[in-house]
């Protein structure tokens, strides 16, 4: 452990001898600040609008007149995606996702208005956060600073004497790689400082404990791969002849983890599971729709039968001598039968998006670099979990507009159609303020955890593969 | 000469697996962008008959009221993509390709988007301009960062330099031996493209391989650079790497995370709300007053009188119209939005050529936000004819057996040409010109070391 110890010393010396590391360092700072700035700005503007329209459209839900409730089950509301304050932090599919989403009786209707929507085609390119810079930037400054520390040594001999002298290999790249880490902290540093500012600046009540937990977790996670992207430089450079063979193979491994595995094994995954197309969806949601019962149909047997029952069962024989609402009570059927439809056909969607993502999920195992992108996203509230989320909510409280709507009527509207004369079929405007507003809320840690327990496993999975990276290229490594 | 020195090259067996290497994943990315190409094809193909499908099933429930046919009857308006979208997705996968609009509220329907899977958005397309903008570049990095180095830093300069008379030719012999050789796979790619997908090969193609022949091109100077410079192999592999970097990665991030926190599109929000608002409010407003807001925007429809006292679908449709038209301005005020964030893109991307040619890629295969834009534009115009059509019939309550509904086939979008080669490739011409006559001078300066 001495050695290990003052082996590392030895490369820090060496490290800061060169004034490259400041320049680098330097250039990293600016990009930080520059991702944290614009990443707090964006977040910091885009709550502001979603949550003024949110409450632009609750003003004008309550301020309707007295009416008929099923005119408001038509007039419904909006709920807008409010981003967590770790979106700050990493993006994620926050970009690609809907931001606004009508909801009113009868329909679902797409979550619109994605940033992509509104990208000129730069987005393609990907965005710059705190997060990327983490995963992609530091491991090619990394693998820049610790490429040449054991093959320079092997080259100019000098390895030899330290072996010599008393040093054991395994000894020497421990060594090394605590010396690259702690260079690795320099970088890391700027990163969760600046984290901080951002999330303790927000105005948003949501930074809680929860948030500092799901930070953690992340930075925790950051700490581990950034350790076993240390380790890997210093076990590549250790195995390499030259100098310039180790700066090669970590290029290319750089190059191959972050930039062409992750983007190729989604691609096969879409590949593999084709989902349908909208028009598809929409034909099957129809079709099953039509074999459950087709109201606009007066002669369909579902509806018919169900007419005759509520008839039998309440000792009538016609509709109008039912002391509720007939036509509010059928529309409750209705909105029932055709959001359970829904969401059948939805989750059979959903579970050919889960199968695509499962291969990048599973992919993890053998990089690093996805394993801790997942992991990201995920305690970030950005993946794509985080948004079925949002989306569920959202249903849910559709459905419980709609089916609000056709309780009232059921109950307060007469069966009677009114005549000219008559006082027109109202209620009171009370009933839709007492009808709560839209709110989102974000997953529990918990769930997240149960969520992510393979990203973290693969990550974990990583580290024990270091050590064994270590042990292996300690043993196959050559002093010349 | 030549011979022996491009047989001293294709040698390598790492030479011959990177080339494998990229025309593999050059055939994969044609594949990936044949079968995105297809699946929206084969939708649009599914629209015509399933429209047909839609209207003789309503037609055949709503026999008497036309108005109330025309709330669930849906037409179908497309933009169909072109053969090159294959190669160049661009802004294609999170746009929308087919409209299916009811004569309704237009705001409250045209921007209803396609479904999609949002973690394959995130980690993006492989498409084949991918390969070209992101991946060619680290080839002809792989094949040039260490064409000189290497030779002085095995000692083998020195002898070139005795016997070549000139070492400038030597290199550019050197250079063009790899330049001949990644242009090829270009050519094979494209060549290959055009019978995988069916591209005819017409002014757009060629406007294709023109730009991606001159993206390579460009950083083939930007190794002769390099290389220029003469340091040695490992700096010229990091300042390679970096250049790459920065260009292709860090630039346009950085230009992009810009454009969203400058421009939020909180227009889109106002228009969604001031159009449920406008329709919804209606209901509860005076009539006539409606009416008149309504005759105001279309005189000719005043000889249909509103005469029922509670419900008539004039007055809904008018109010339904009305909600759009309180909408306008919103959508106006979007519009312009996303057209600065359009400006300014196009104008950071002079400067940058992965941004500019992935902006010209899509640009040349219509797949870019301005034609979507002009689409949702059209779209309004689609809608109004449409509505011009079936108003009278509504207003006059004509009968649903006597509309020839065989005529209402989905229709498409005509779209325009705005892209001029000429001027799209002026970047690439004046940064090859820099690049050049500086690489020329440092090389001149640090020939003889």
């Amino acid at each position: 452990m001495k050695n290990s110890l003052l082996i590392a010393k030895l490369f820090w010396q060496t490290t800061f001898k060169s004034k490259i590391v400041f320049a680098l360092l330097a250039v990293f700072i600016g990009l930080v600040v520059y991702a944290a700035y614009t990443s707090y700005i964006s977040y910091i503007k885009q709550n502001e609008i979603r949550s003024t329209y949110q409450k632009k459209a609750r003003e004008s839900w309550e301020a309707n007149p007295d009416k008929h409730p099923h005119r408001m089950a038509h007039f419904g509301s909006f709920a807008f995606r409010i981003k967590h304050p770790l979106s700050m932090f990493d993006n994620g599919l926050d970009n690609f996702t809907g931001n606004a989403v009508y909801l009113e009786a009868h329909k679902q209707n797409t979550v619109n208005f994605s940033e992509a929507s509104f990208s000129t085609g730069l987005l393609r390119f990907g965005e710059v956060t705190l997060s990327m810079l983490l995963q992609i930037i530091l491991p090619l400054i990394l693998f820049f600073l610790g490429f040449a520390s054991i093959a320079q040594q092997k080259e100019n001999g000098t390895l030899k004497i330290l072996l010599t002298q008393g040093a054991s290999f395994k000894q020497l790249i421990i060594g090394n790689i605590l010396g690259l880490l702690g260079i690795g902290f320099l970088f890391l540093l700027p990163i969760f400082i600046v984290s901080i500012i951002v999330l303790t600046a927000q105005q948003n009540t949501i930074a809680n404990a929860a948030t500092t937990l799901r930070f953690t977790t992340i930075a925790l996670s950051y700490f581990l791969y950034t350790t076993i992207i240390c380790s890997i430089a210093i076990c590549v450079s250790a195995t390499s002849n030259t100098n310039k063979a180790a700066l090669l193979k970590l290029l290319a491994l750089w190059l191959l983890l972050t930039i062409v595995l992750p983007k190729t094994i989604q691609a096969i995954g879409t590949y593999i599971h084709p989902a349908p197309s909208k028009i598809e969806f929409e034909t099957d949601v129809e079709e099953a729709l039509l074999k459950q019962g087709d109201s606009h149909n007066p002669n369909d047997p579902h509806y018919k039968a169900l007419k005759d029952s509520v008839l039998k069962a309440n000792k009538v024989d016609s509709v109008q001598q039912l002391n509720f609402n007939y036509s509010g009570f059928q529309m409750k059927e209705g909105e029932r039968l055709s959001a359970k439809v829904y969401q059948q056909e939805l989750q059979k969607l959903n579970s050919i998006y889960k199968k695509q993502n499962q291969i990048s999920y599973t992919a993890a195992f053998f990089n690093p670099a996805m394993a801790v992108k997942n992991l990201a996203i995920g305690f970030s509230s950005t993946d794509f979990e985080a948004y079925q989320q949002f989306m569920q909510q959202a249903e849910a409280y559709r459905y419980s507009l709609a089916q609000t709507m056709n309780e009232l009527q059921i109950k307060h509207i007469s069966n009677k159609k009114p005549l000219p004369t008559d006082k027109p079929q109202i209620l009171e405007k009370s009933h839709w303020t007492e009808f709560p507003d839209f709110t989102y809320q974000h997953q529990s840690f918990n769930t997240i955890v149960k969520q992510q327990y393979s990203s973290l496993l693969a990550l974990l999975f990583w580290a024990v593969l270091t050590s064994w990276f270590i042990h292996f290229s300690s043993r196959k490594a050559k002093a010349i | 000469m030549y011979r022996l020195a491009f047989k001293n090259f294709i040698r390598s067996k790492s030479v011959i697996a990177a080339l494998i290497f990229y025309v593999i994943i050059g055939i994969v990315s044609i594949i990936i962008g044949n079968q995105f190409l297809q699946k929206q094809q084969k939708a649009i193909a599914s629209v015509t008959q399933s429209q047909k499908e839609h209207i003789l099933l309503n037609t055949s429930y709503i026999k008497d009221e036309f108005g109330l046919l025309m709330y669930y009857l849906k037409f179908a308006y497309i933009n169909k993509p072109t053969p090159l979208t294959a190669l160049a997705i661009g802004q294609q996968d999170v746009n929308t390709t087919i409209q299916s609009l009811t004569i309704r509220g237009l705001e409250a329907q045209r921007y209803d988007t396609d479904l999609y899977n949002p973690y394959h958005l995130m980690t993006g397309n492989f498409d084949f301009s991918f390969v070209i903008i992101f991946l060619f570049p680290l080839l002809i990095i792989a094949f040039c960062f260490n064409l000189l180095s290497e030779e002085k830093e095995n000692g083998t300069w020195k002898l070139v330099s005795v016997q070549a008379k000139k070492p400038l030719q030597y290199l550019l012999q050197k250079i063009g031996i790899r330049y001949a050789v990644v242009i090829a796979v270009l050519v094979l790619l494209l060549v290959l493209a055009t019978f995988i997908i069916g591209i005819p090969v017409h002014a757009a193609f060629l406007a294709y391989t023109i730009t991606s022949f001159l993206y390579i091109t460009v950083w083939f100077a930007i190794c002769f650079f390099i290389i220029a410079l003469q340091k040695n192999t490992s700096n010229n592999a990091l300042l390679l790497l970096s250049i790459w970097l920065i260009l292709c990665l860090l630039t346009p991030a950085l230009i992009n995370n810009y454009i969203t926190a400058k421009y939020p599109v909180k227009e889109a929000y106002s228009t969604l709300i001031k159009q449920r608002d406008g329709y919804h409010t209606k209901w509860d407003k005076n009539k006539d007053t409606t009416m008149a807001a309504f005759y105001g925007i279309y005189p000719q429809y005043k000889n249909y009188k509103w005469t029922k006292p509670t419900f008539d679908y004039l007055w809904y449709y008018a109010m339904q119209h009305l909600g759009d038209a309180e909408a306008a301005l919103d959508t106006k005020a979007m519009q312009q939005k996303l057209q600065q964030r359009q400006k300014a893109s196009t104008t950071a991307s002079l400067f940058f050529l992965p941004m500019h040619s992935q902006l010209q890629l899509s640009n040349i295969a219509n797949t870019d936000m301005a034609t979507h834009l002009r689409y949702l534009d059209s779209t309004a115009a689609f809608h109004e004819k449409l509505r011009h059509h079936f108003y009278p019939k509504i207003f006059g309550d004509s009968a649903v057996v006597g509309e020839d509904w065989a005529k209402q086939v989905p229709q498409y979008f005509k779209k325009t040409n705005h892209y001029t080669l000429y001027i799209a490739i002026i970047p690439y011409l004046i940064t090859l010109i820099i690049l050049i006559v500086t690489s020329l001078f440092f090389f001149r300066k640090n020939v003889n070391p």
